[in-house]
Parts: C-alpha cells; structure tokens; sequence
C-alpha cells in the first residue's frame, strides 16, 4: 500500500469527526424538529462511515499496487515555476484590485502573464495587456455596466 | 392552451429582436467556447451570469441555453482537426473523428456531426416540449419525501458513472454537501461553519466555486506542459456527407437520440455518459466493429448526436422539476431564481413564456447553429490557431471578471483561486469535481426537504419508504451505491464504465 492509499482513510474519518463536532455546536435539534446543524452531523457520519470503508477496502484489496497513482508520479514532469507563478500573479491582483483599481491591476497582471519567458520580449507582451485591458474595461465597465473598482486613481 | 398553440406563442416570444440576438450570441458564443478547449459552457455560462441581471429572464435564459447547446457543436470541430477534445462530451469523437481527418475525410466527419447534432438537438426539443409539461403535471403531487429522494438518486447516478473509485466519488458528494450548508440556515436563519469570515455569510457562491474548480483548475491542468496544439494540414471539403455516409449514418444518429435523450432526462447521468455509451452501442451493433477507431462514421454519427439529445432532455427535470442534472442546469437554475422565478411544477402555468420562449428560441438556436458550423466552418478553425500562450490569459481574465461582477466583491476572487487549486490537487489525486458540484448544487434543496419531510412525519424516517416514488428512488440509490462493496459488482460497473 502507498502513502497515499494509507493517508486518505484517516484523512476522510478525520474530517468526519470534525464536521461532527462543529454540527453539534451548530445544534443537532432534533428528529421531529431538526436544527441547523442536522444535515451537517450526517453528512460528518457519512465521511466517517465512506473513510471506514475505504480503509478496509484498502486493506483487504487485492488489485495489484498501480505506480500511476503514486503521488510523485501524478506530479512528475511539472513546471512548477509556471504554475506558481500564474497563481502568485492571481492571488496579488485578488489583494491589489481594490487599491490600484481595474485598469492598472488588470494590465500588470496580463503583462505578467503574456510575459513570454522564452523569448524575454517585452514589447509584445505590453501591446497585448494594453489592448486586453482597454478592450474588457469599455466591455464590462461603458458596455455592461459592472461596477469595475477605480481605486486610487477616481477619474478611471 | 394545447401544445400548437404554445409553441406558437413560443415562437412569438423566440423571434423578438431582443432574444433572437440573445439566441445568436448565446450559439455563437457556445460554439466558441467548444472549439476552444480549456473553458467549457460551465465556466462562459457563470461569466455571462452577470449580463442577464439587467434583461428580461426569458432573454437571458435563451442565451444561456443557447450557450449549453452551441459548446456542443463546437466541440466536435476541435475533436476532428485537432484530436483534442473541446468539450468533455466530445472526447469520443476524436477516435473516428480525427482518423477520419487523417484519410482526407475531414469535411464529411465534420459534417455528420453537425447534422447529427442538428437532427438531435431538435428531436430533444420536441420531446422536452410534450414530455416536460407532462412531467410538471405529475410532479405537482411530489412532496418532500420525494424530492429528497430524488435528488439522492441523481447524486448517485452522477456517483456510479463516475470514472474510478464510488468511495471517492461518494467523499465528494459529501464534500460538496457541506459546502452548501455554509452561511445562513434556511429555515431558521443562524449562521453557521463561516469560521469568521463575513463573506461566507451568504454562503460560497456558485459561480465561484464552479468557475474556479472547472475553469481555473483546467487552465492548471493546461500550464503543467504547455505543449503547442498541432492543427492537421488538410483541405476540408465535402462538407455535406455523400449518400453513403447518410446510409451508413441514419441508424446511428436514430439510437444515439433515442440514449442521449433518456440518458439525459436522469439527473446526474447527462451528456458525457450517453456519447460513451453511444459509441459502445454503435460498435456493437456494426457488422465491421473493426472498423471503429480507424476512421468509422458511425463513431461520429451515434455520440455527437447523443450529447445533443441529452442536452435539450437535461433540461426536463429543470423546467419540470426544479431539479438541476448537472451544473450548467443548475447555473440556469441560478439566472432564473435571481429573477424571482422558481423552477419546478408550476413554472408552466406561472411563467409560460419562460418555458415556451426557451423552447422556441431552441428550435430556432440548432438551425443558427447549421448555418454556424458548415459554411462558416474555416472560422472556428482560424480560432484553433490562437496559441494557448495567448489564450489562456484571457481565460482567467474573464473569470476574474466573472467571479468578481457577481457581487462586486474581492472575496469572491479569492473564493474561486481556492477552489482553483483545491480543484487541481483533486484531479492529481484522482478525485472528480462534477459530484461536489451537483452535490453543492443539490445541498440546500436536499436539506430543506429532508427537515420538511421529518417535520411533516413528526420524525419518522418511515415517510421516506411509505411513499411509492420515494421508496423506489431510494431502492436504485441503494443498489448503485451498494455495488463499492460488493465485488463482483463492481466488476460490472467498471466494464460500464470503460464502455
């Protein structure tokens, strides 16, 4: 058995036990009145019940092991750094939007993410965010009328 | 009124300017999204969301809808030319499709297709036409037993169909139960699992959520090899299939309606089990099964009309029941509800120009589409041609947008980069998105009408097993559910599956 497959029982009947307990903070009510925490215990009994089983299954299985669905080789053969990256430039316009506003949050992060780091060529990449942006802003903020945030700069 | 008369002022409604622009934006946008693989109707109907607060519900159901059934179409182009799926319910498309393009028959496999999905796309219409007002009619005398139950049956459909393991399949149901009870209860009003923070008061919003495990994980998926799409060099002509391609096609198309259709009215089976099981039909049924996977037209023919059947077939349980089959249903679901509209039984007598204005403006959406997809066939191939490296940007930009405008609120970003990596890591790992979804989708529903039914029953679980519909949803539930356990079960569900 792997890593993986040892981990994921107690994994799902740990998350059941603690969905069980914020239900019953939640209050359980009961049968013939349920409360608002009802639903939630079962569905905390169910994860419990599913991760009882799976470990059994785990342990009584006899399907050869299959290194495909080891973890290192679901995650073999990544770029990471591109991954990362696009993340990082997704969780800072997230924090910046409302500081900055639209129009400059939104063509720094797609000049990061047109950014071609093959090439290291910049003017293309800037073309492309300057005209993205202005394309989505009379889009969504002049055409649709959603209300894009101005941020620092009111007069955008 | 009698169903002619409807349908007439049906397309009354349809053929107003308005929503006859809203039908061709909503196709073209939908045929769009299908040729490009990446971003699904899932994702571009949770954009667009936003666009129909401001018109009438029928204007933005239409495009919506529209979108659903365009992202079919197109789905097969990419299928074909580039043997990479648009959309998921394309993916069997690229074994006859694509050899087919290799031997030089690009056009007629292209053309099959659309045919085949014009043919299909139609007949479902006219089966959701008589069949969903039947249905409503019926479900009037559904209580909450029976929802529930219901509701428990099309979560385990979507559970056994699933690819690899019920166990984990089951695990995301669960996890998708819990997350729609995070806010306010609906019954009394506390809030509850907010763990402080404020914008989870009102709970996780769809289209965050949906965006983010659909759209931004598939774009992650994407960015671990971002290998170039290599588009094969042929000359698509012979759009219009010959006389023998029809031949060899007709009967295909017929069955592969017939499945798409019902497999499509069962909430959680929907439009990518029917194009498997499609295939799998096809082949059995051909006197040169041989032939399958080398170029066979009916490989084609039977699973591109499948998906289209059960496209316009998922839309029954919606209208009728106010139950949602998947999650685009449920999207339309949301767009109606915003509007103060409920789904279900008396949809059609409360809001007929809903229903029958859709069911209209579908009809008049599939012949767009024909004219969409074969003379204007060279566009969607240029469209192919856009590199992912400049693509996929503009891909999380719109969500960003999307998740943003819903509530013009930064939390809801933050909400579907969550899901976007929690997403990815449940593909790594083998776990499938789509019963989270439906699951969160079905959440509130199937809480509400499990505490109504205890209530009602002063707390009896007997009121679950005394009601005939109710008691028989809960027999499939069961049996389906039962078979992780059972080995020789899950033998069979596993050759069902790889089917």
């Amino acid at each position: 058995m792997t890593m993986r497959r040892k981990l994921e029982p107690p994994f799902w009947i740990g998350m059941g036990l603690i969905l069980c307990f914020l239900a019953w903070k939640t209050k359980l009510g009961a049968f013939h009145n349920p409360g608002p925490g009802f639903v939630a215990f079962f569905t905390g009994l169910f994860f419990v019940g599913v991760g009882i089983v799976m470990a059994f299954s785990e342990a009584f299985s006899k399907t050869p092991h299959d290194p495909s669905l080891d973890l290192r080789s679901a995650f073999r053969g990544i770029s990471w750094f591109r991954l990362s990256y696009a993340m990082a430039l997704l969780l800072l316009y997230g924090f910046v939007l409302n500081m900055l506003g639209y129009i400059l949050t939104t063509f720094l992060m797609m000049w990061g993410l047109f950014y071609d780091w093959e090439r290291k060529n910049w003017f293309p990449s800037f073309l492309a965010s300057f005209i993205t942006t202005g394309v989505t802003y009379l889009t969504f903020e002049v055409g649709l009328h959603c209300q894009l945030p101005r941020g620092i700069f009111p007069w955008w | 009124m009698n169903y002619f008369q409807n349908f007439i002022f049906g397309l009354g409604i349809a053929f107003q300017p308005w929503n006859l622009l809203s039908c061709f934006f909503g196709v073209f946008i939908g045929t769009l999204i299908g040729v490009l693989p990446g971003i699904g109707p899932v994702g571009t109907i949770s954009l667009l969301l936003p666009l129909t607060f401001g018109i009438s519900p029928v204007t933005g159901i239409i495009m919506l809808a529209g979108i659903f059934y365009g992202a079919m179409y197109g789905g097969s182009t990419t299928s074909i030319l580039v043997n990479i799926p648009g959309e998921a319910t394309s993916v069997v498309t690229c074994l006859d499709g694509y050899q087919m393009a290799r031997q030089g028959r690009a056009g007629p496999a292209l053309g099959i297709a659309v045919f085949g999905s014009f043919i299909a796309g139609t007949l479902s219409v006219v089966g959701l036409m008589f069949l969903a007002n039947s249905l409503a009619e019926f479900a009037v005398k559904f209580g909450p037993a029976e929802y529930f139950s219901l509701m428990c049956l099309g979560l385990s459909i979507l559970i056994y169909l699933t690819q690899g393991s019920i166990l984990k399949g089951l695990v995301m149901a669960g996890v998708g139960l819990f997350l729609s009870l995070i806010g306010q209860d609906i019954i009394t009003g506390k809030t509850r699992f907010t763990f402080g923070f404020i914008g989870l008061v009102d709970g996780i919003g769809l289209v965050p959520l949906v965006m983010g495990l659909f759209g931004i994980s598939e774009i992650l998926l994407n960015l671990e090899r971002l290998a170039e799409r290599i588009i094969l060099k042929t000359k698509i002509k012979g759009l219009y299939p010959s006389r023998e391609d029809w031949r060899r096609s007709a009967k295909p198309i017929a069955r592969g309606t017939l499945l798409g259709f019902f497999l499509g009215i069962l909430p959680g089976a929907g439009a990518v089990t029917a194009t498997f099981l499609s295939y799998a039909l096809e082949k059995k049924f051909s006197k040169h099964p041989e032939e399958f996977g080398k170029g066979a037209i009916e490989g084609v023919a039977g699973p591109e009309s499948a998906n289209n059947a059960a496209t316009g077939a998922s839309l029954i349980p919606l209208f009728s029941l106010g139950i949602p089959s998947n999650v685009v249903a449920a999207l339309l679901l949301g767009a109606l509800m915003i509007h103060g509209i409920a789904p279900g039984p008396l949809l059609l007598t409360e809001h007929p120009e809903v229903f029958w204005g859709t069911v209209a403006s579908m009809y008049v959406g599939n012949a767009m589409l024909l004219v969409l997809n074969l003379p204007l066939i060279g566009i969607w191939v240029r469209v192919l041609r856009v590199p992912y490296k400049t693509l996929f940007p503009l891909i999380l930009l719109f969500c960003l947008i999307g998740s943003y405008s819903i509530g013009n609120n930064v939390f809801d970003i933050f909400v579907m980069l969550f899901f976007g990596a929690l997403g990815y890591l449940l593909r790594k790992l083998n776990y499938e998105p789509a019963p989270l979804a439906l699951a969160y989708v079905l959440g509130p529903m199937v809480e509400q009408s499990l505490r109504q039914a205890l209530v009602l029953s002063d707390g009896s679980f007997r009121i679950f097993l005394a009601r005939p519909i109710s008691a028989g949803c809960l027999f499939i539930t069961f049996l389906l559910l039962f078979s992780a356990v059972f080995t020789f079960l899950q033998k069979k569900r596993k050759i069902v599956v790889a089917e």
